[in-house]
């Protein structure tokens, strides 16, 4: 399979990536991180640029720094192995490293980057796949046709996000810098996100995600990250729940519950936070957590996997979860 | 319009002239002629044209031949020096890490890579990092089997040292 052609533009520095994007924004410009994703949907022609941006040479962007007081400020170009790698991250933050280790197999997180995974597309089974195979079957709503398959009648596109640390970051209530031409602008990670499939991020066509900040406040939490995927080996998240808990003696000081792989966005579970704070964990507790999870679970028919069954792995992963997530809570094994 | 890239591979260095889209992969094969790095599923699962670019272990199928400008890449003709199998090879030839062979480089490459980072894995540590390699003969056990051997080859040559 080749690829459509395309112009290449490598810029060294946001300024010139912003500059680029500025210049070439009519004729459209497609940013590469990773390329891990987005290389093989090209070839399916899920993207026809006439600009590819590899940023990938914007040094300033690769770097993890831990700044005291504050946190840790993430580089959007920071490779999934680099965290998998820090100790800092695994000691502080260890469902990020959780998540981020779940993600594809070793040799693509040596590629991948964490800005890559935050703004990765949306997925679906009938949006994946050859250019010939969508013209069969007359196209779908998020490229070249105008029916959605998975809601047939439907005006709106169900394509799932499918990044893994995403559900991690938002646990750990991550804020993201967005640099535009008109300067840079800190927003929290879950403003990111529309929940439309095919209009996936509040992110304009001028603007590069740039950095991920990991407030110090969430430093501590102990965590867990679970998926259900295809092949355990690579695949792409068909339900997945990170958990982040923070206890103070047997009580629950405070709890954080995210979803991932069954909504087009990414999403918090905020009733489990109430559900949590100030109890015990227990199995009744930890089964409140995976009902509440479930509610805010929407899959439908996007995937091999019947929405019945990934809503019911989200309540399983969100009850398992929240009980391994606290060291004293009944232990669970896989 | 085509784009001038410098690369050293397996120490020799090549300077072209290539189109943005032409993968590495291709780079390597079709004008370095190097083919002993395979295509396979051209989707980044199958880890049959794995690398090392700069020292890590990538997919050559999902990197631009113009983004490894610059670059130094080991495929899996740079292996043996001097006629002599590097140890993770000699691992896959001793202990039958392979049957039809199309899987072998890229799985070496991981291999390698893996031991580098890791010189005393387990097996459940061995057989994550070759996760994102298919094999479809073997069954894996004598590849894991081969690494084992690699593992104790390099430690007893460290050893030596």
């Amino acid at each position: 399979m080749s690829l459509p052609s395309f112009k290449l533009l490598r810029p060294r520095n946001v300024e010139d990536a912003l500059g680029f994007l500025h210049r070439y924004e009519k004729e459209g410009v497609q940013i590469c991180a990773g390329g891990t994703d987005l290389l093989p949907s090209m070839k399916q022609r899920l993207f026809s640029p006439a600009y590819v941006m590899d940023i990938r040479g914007i040094e300033e962007l690769t770097h993890i720094r831990v700044v005291p007081g504050l946190g840790v400020e993430l580089g959007s170009l920071v490779k999934l192995s680099a965290i998998e790698d820090s100790g800092f991250i695994a000691t502080h933050y260890p469902v990020l490293r959780e998540a981020v280790m779940t993600v594809a197999s070793p040799i693509l997180r040596n590629m991948g980057t964490l800005g890559g995974n935050l703004c990765l597309d949306t997925r679906c089974l009938w949006y994946n796949q050859s250019l010939q195979w969508r013209k069969s079957c007359g196209y779908c709503i998020k490229k070249d046709g105008d029916l959605c398959h998975v809601a047939p009648g439907g005006k709106v596109c169900w394509a799932v996000f499918s990044g893994d640390s995403a559900a991690a970051l938002l646990c750990l209530h991550a804020e993201i810098e967005i640099a535009s031409p008109k300067g840079r602008r800190r927003i929290p990670l879950a403003d990111l996100y529309t929940n439309i499939g095919d209009d996936r991020m509040r992110l304009g066509k001028s603007e590069i995600l740039t950095r991920i900040f990991l407030p110090e406040a969430s430093a501590g939490y102990s965590g867990v990250y679970r998926k259900l995927r295809l092949r355990g080996s690579i695949d792409y998240p068909l339900a997945g729940v990170a958990v982040a808990i923070r206890k103070k003696g047997k009580i629950i000081d405070d709890a954080r519950v995210a979803i991932t792989g069954v909504n087009p966005a990414p999403r918090l579970v905020k009733d489990a936070t109430h559900a949590l704070i100030g109890r015990e964990m227990n199995e009744h507790a930890a089964m409140v957590v995976g009902e509440l999870a479930a509610r805010v679970a929407k899959p439908l028919t996007t995937s091999l996997l019947t929405p019945e069954y990934r809503r019911e792995m989200i309540k399983v992963f969100a009850k398992q979860s929240a009980s391994r997530a606290t060291p004293s809570g009944p232990s669970i094994r896989d | 319009m085509k784009v001038p890239i410098q690369v050293t591979v397996n120490g020799k260095t090549h300077a072209h002239e290539v189109e943005p889209r032409v993968l590495l992969v291709h780079y390597l094969r079709d004008v370095l002629n190097l083919t002993g790095t395979h295509i396979g599923c051209e989707t980044s699962l199958c880890g049959a044209c794995t690398v090392m670019l700069d020292g890590q272990a990538v997919k050559s199928c999902t990197v631009l031949a113009a983004q490894a400008n610059g670059a130094h890449i080991t495929t899996i003709e740079g292996f043996a020096v001097n006629g002599r199998l590097h140890p993770v090879q000699e691992g896959f030839w001793e202990r039958h890490g392979l049957q039809c062979g199309y899987c072998t480089p890229g799985m070496i490459v991981a291999s390698a890579q893996l031991l580098e980072r890791n010189p005393d894995p387990t097996e459940a540590e061995i057989r994550m990092a070759i996760e994102g390699n298919l094999c479809r003969c073997t069954g894996y056990q004598h590849i894991v089997e081969a690494v084992q051997y690699a593992a104790r080859r390099m430690k007893g040559a460290a050893a030596a040292d």
